[in-house]
């Protein structure tokens, strides 16, 4: 876009009037306005990299192009043709590459439907592996061809405009708000709110009540009546035996000092049992000092605690055998297992429960009851006294 | 309308001419809607890169709504067991959940799932990336003022649902990581004191994990979140359209204008074709980058996780603020307060996302500034806004990257305790710190725009005076320049430029109507080309801007 020939080729105080009167126009607004604003060739490409001196003066170019008098800086700042408007051979080149670009949609679209319908897409085919990359490709060429051919048609061939347009004020005259206040007011007259005031007091009463329509499904939401004790409770029993994940009751001697075992309780989908597991764990017996009132919970060197994490329910899994520690790997709480799994590091703040334990008349592993204190996380009912 | 540039009308072209002509005749003769479209086609929007940053997070929206439906006909949200018999063979025979094995076969098992799957988690990904950087945008540049308040919480709001519409997505495969982040959410309602227990068996309706969590994650997921992102979408595309968009300063560009090209069609056609860049780039990654390979995760187990799970990253910061927090819990006669839980989970996102839809009426109550602004700022010339920003920025930082330090304790051989205990330390000062330096460095920046108004540009030629001293001549900057940095259209520049020094004087700027608020400056004496000293000077803005005063300090 150049300017046009009868541009003023005055001081630059001439093109920002120039600029100016344009925004003033009898109504700028107006789509005929806006659309007669086009040809003036403003880009906005040459002053919107302003962010930094250093830019400015890396530009290199400025001394030459600017050292003229100022009204003709301004225009040639303002104005910015593209290749493609100057030179048609360009023009043509572009519209053949966008031309290419939606052809390459079309080939790509073809592609991804025969690539859909003849690859290997099962797991252990042999080219299984290849299925979809492939067709994440063929796809994004096929939505990247039509999408970057319409934006460079947009951005090289299309009008090149700057158009200018006026916003409409956003807050009304006042006297206007007044008259709508007026109307609003009137229309509380109308229906007589002020010489029944009985009506407005109760429509509020009862409408008001109807929010509470939705609490007793709510209510329905939950099993709410035994929430503290469920909370309170796993499924551990007393002369429960502690199997292993694979069904096997652990007996004792099976672990080694040294070794950790998950173990659950015996019930139906123990997997959704989420608050059951427990970590079982073997030292030497004079290495273990339970917690005061914990006495007696082990047997014979054999720990159980709850691997549900006191502080967010993460299974805390990780125990390294030489300083006893037991590690979260959600959030990096540390318990020391042969101090009754005190909290030695991270946000947890109480100890893991621990599992009282014995052994049957068969020699297997079992619990002397449920635990004495609700597993996992805390809560506002729990009493942590 | 016409269009000048067809030359040579085909057939084809005359013939859907005639066909659209028939079509907008039958539209109008019902619906009148003739001036309504021509006024759209015209409508004009301005032009900048950074205003694509919500165009990607609006794209991204359509993309996860297309992919999810399709994902939604192969999804079972179901915890019955069942067993695992489809084509991935390490998994044959092991019991797993019906949404963890529905998952599988969308996999392995539906031709094109697994491209559709990771595309939408993609999606999911940049959704959130976008929306996070578009308000990062709308923050730095003031365009979240009167009068685009509404829009500005309307943003945030979409950001905490595009989270917790993410979270639920993600938890839905019902595989090991799914069910180890449930786990924390349900632990973090059953934190909250007083009413924990209630809202936690509200959501999951027994004990975790109960039975019916999935059914209502599932519809949450599919249908209600994504109900009210899509009528807030609405309504924040709606507000853009009515109260038009923001600009940056620039020649013609004032705060009762709007200068830019219109939406018919070059702006339709970069937004539309912008659309499908976006969906290509998902597509790509959708099939080229493997993203949360439940198979390898297998299915959930209340007694298992993996070592260095991690959640999507857009609840790291969540999880770091967790792992920061001392273990300290409240104990009130028999109740328990878990400070440990709810004030990095609940207390500290409740504070940041009270304070960021607060932050425009904080903003004009501490400057005073009531106006309209339709012009943006640059963040150098709203130092005190720039540095709050900044110092957010930092303390999300630490937390997001707090959520990853055991992988980063592992990768650089370090304790993980030095891990948090320098998280801890640098929650505390490097926000500070990074206020303070972002103030000084948006100052500075100023100090240097105002050389280069006052001094121009060096032209690295030398002169020599009479007097024998030398001097380098410096080419006052060019006008579209000067008006980006101030503001201030050339023919109200009043001096300041050598060819104006005649021009009208700068009171007689023509204000525009209306609630014009543009500020107009008079700059300092014409400077005379080649003779610069350094000297005191002003803010190339007044003193008496709003913006001037939230600087405060820093513009003496």
């Amino acid at each position: 876009m150049t300017p046009p020939p009868d541009a003023p080729k005055g001081t630059s105080a001439d093109a920002g009037g120039s600029i100016r009167d344009r925004l003033r126009g009898p109504e700028p607004a107006t789509p005929d306005a806006a659309g007669g604003s086009t040809g003036s060739g403003l880009s906005d490409g040459d002053f919107r990299q302003t962010d930094s001196a250093a830019a400015l003066a890396a530009s290199g170019r400025t001394d030459q192009q600017y050292s003229s008098s100022a009204g003709t800086e301004a225009r040639d700042e303002l104005t910015h043709p593209r290749k493609t408007d100057l030179d048609p051979a360009e023009a043509k080149r572009a519209e053949r590459k966008v031309a290419g670009l939606f052809l390459l949609s079309f080939v790509s679209v073809l592609a991804f439907c025969v690539w859909y319908l003849v690859g290997e897409f099962r797991f252990g085919e042999e080219n299984q592996p290849l299925f979809t990359p492939v067709l994440g490709v063929l796809l994004a060429l096929a939505l990247g061809g039509v999408g970057a051919g319409t934006v460079l048609w947009a951005k090289t061939l299309m009008v090149d405009e700057e158009a200018v347009q006026e916003r409409h004020p956003f807050g009304s005259p006042d006297d206007e708000r007044a008259a709508t206040a007026e109307a609003l007011k009137q229309g509380l007259d109308d229906a007589g709110v002020k010489r029944r005031p009985l009506l407005l007091s109760t429509l509020a009463v009862g409408a008001g009540s109807l929010a509470l329509l939705p609490l007793p499904f709510a209510l329905g939401m939950g099993r709410w009546q035994h929430k503290e004790r469920e909370l309170a409770s796993t499924a551990w029993r007393a002369g429960m035996r502690l199997y292993r994940v694979n069904g096997q009751p652990v007996r004792l001697g099976d672990l080694q000092v040294g070794s950790v075992e998950s173990v659950f309780p015996d019930v139906e989908l123990p997997q959704l049992r989420a608050d059951s597991p427990v970590l079982l764990i073997r030292m030497r017996p004079q290495e273990f000092t339970p917690l005061p009132g914990k006495e007696g919970y082990d047997y014979q060197g054999h720990i159980a605690y709850s691997s549900i994490c006191t502080h967010l329910g993460c299974p805390v899994k990780l125990y390294e055998q030489q300083t006893h520690h037991l590690l979260c790997p959600c959030h990096q709480s540390t318990f020391d297992a042969s101090r009754g799994a005190e909290v030695i590091f991270g946000p947890a703040a109480r100890p893991l429960p621990q599992l009282a334990i014995s052994v049957d008349e068969e020699g297997y592993f079992i619990a002397t009851g449920d635990f004495d204190e609700p597993i996992g996380p805390s809560y506002w009912e729990r009493d942590s006294r | 309308m016409t269009s000048p540039t067809t030359t040579r009308p085909s057939r084809a072209g005359t013939l859907a001419g005639q066909a659209a002509n028939g079509t907008g005749r039958w539209v109008d003769d019902r619906l009148g809607s003739s001036n309504f479209v021509r006024r759209s086609l015209n409508k004009v929007f301005p032009d900048h890169w950074s205003f694509m940053l919500g165009e990607v997070a609006l794209y991204s929206f359509i993309i996860l709504l297309l992919s999810g439906t399709y994902l939604a006909f192969f999804y079972t949200p179901s915890l019955a067991e069942v067993t695992y018999e489809g084509s991935y063979t390490p998994l044959l025979g092991q019991p797993m959940s019906e949404a963890y094995h529905s998952t599988l076969d969308i996999a392995f098992d539906v031709k094109g799932g697994l491209v559709m799957r990771q595309i939408h988690h993609w999606a999911a990904l940049l959704f959130v990336v976008a929306i996070v950087v578009h308000l990062a945008r709308v923050f730095f540049t003031g365009a979240f003022r009167k009068p685009r308040e509404i829009n500005w919480v309307i943003g945030v709001l979409l950001l905490i649902l595009g989270i917790l519409e993410g979270f639920a997505g993600y938890s839905l495969p019902d595989d090991l990581l799914s069910g180890t982040g449930l786990r924390i959410a349900w632990s973090i309602m059953l934190a909250i004191p007083v009413v924990g227990t209630w809202v936690a068996f509200l959501f999951f309706g027994a004990e975790y994990p109960g039975t019916e969590f999935l059914d209502r994650l599932y519809i949450a997921h599919v249908f209600i979140v994504p109900l009210v992102l899509l009528g807030l979408i609405t309504v924040h595309m709606m507000l853009i359209w009515y109260q038009k968009h923001t600009q940056f300063a620039g020649p013609g560009r004032t705060e009762t204008n709007v200068v830019g090209s219109r939406l018919y069609p070059a702006y339709a056609a970069k937004a539309g074709g912008f659309f499908f860049l976006v969906f290509a780039v998902l597509a790509a990654m959708g099939g080229l980058f493997q993203i949360n390979p439940i198979w390898l995760y297998g299915p959930y187990n209340p007694s298992q996780v993996t070592a260095g799970s991690q959640p999507d990253w857009y609840v790291g910061w969540l999880d770091g603020a967790t792992r920061l927090m001392p273990g300290i819990e409240l104990y009130l006669g028999p109740y328990t307060v878990p400070l440990n839980i709810i004030v990095p989970a609940v207390v500290i996102p409740g504070l940041i996302f009270t304070a960021m839809m607060a932050y425009p009426w904080l903003e004009q109550r501490f400057t005073g500034d009531r106006d309209y602004h339709n012009i943006l700022d640059r963040p150098r010339d709203t130092p005190t806004r720039t540095a709050i920003g900044a110092m957010s920025i930092a303390f999300y930082m630490i937390l997001w990257i707090s959520g990853g330090n055991d992988v980063i304790a592992s990768i650089f051989q370090i304790s993980v305790n030095s891990t948090t205990y320098a998280g801890r330390v640098g929650l505390l000062v490097v926000p500070p710190l990074v206020y303070v330096i972002t103030k000084r460095i948006c100052i500075g920046m100023q100090k240097s725009d105002e050389e280069l108004l006052h001094h121009g540009i060096e032209s690295g030629t030398i002169r020599r005076l009479p007097s024998g001293e030398f001097v380098e001549e410096t080419v006052p900057l060019p006008v579209p320049y000067r008006i980006a940095l101030t503001r201030v259209e050339p023919s109200e520049l009043g001096g300041g430029h050598k060819q104006l020094a005649n021009g009208e004087p700068s009171d007689s700027a023509p204000h525009g109507s209306g609630h014009d608020d543009t500020q107009w400056v008079e700059l300092d004496k014409p400077q005379k080309q080649g003779f610069l000293r350094p000297r005191k000077s002003g803010s190339p803005r007044p003193e008496s801007t709003p913006a001037g005063e939230l600087e405060g300090s820093g513009q003496q």
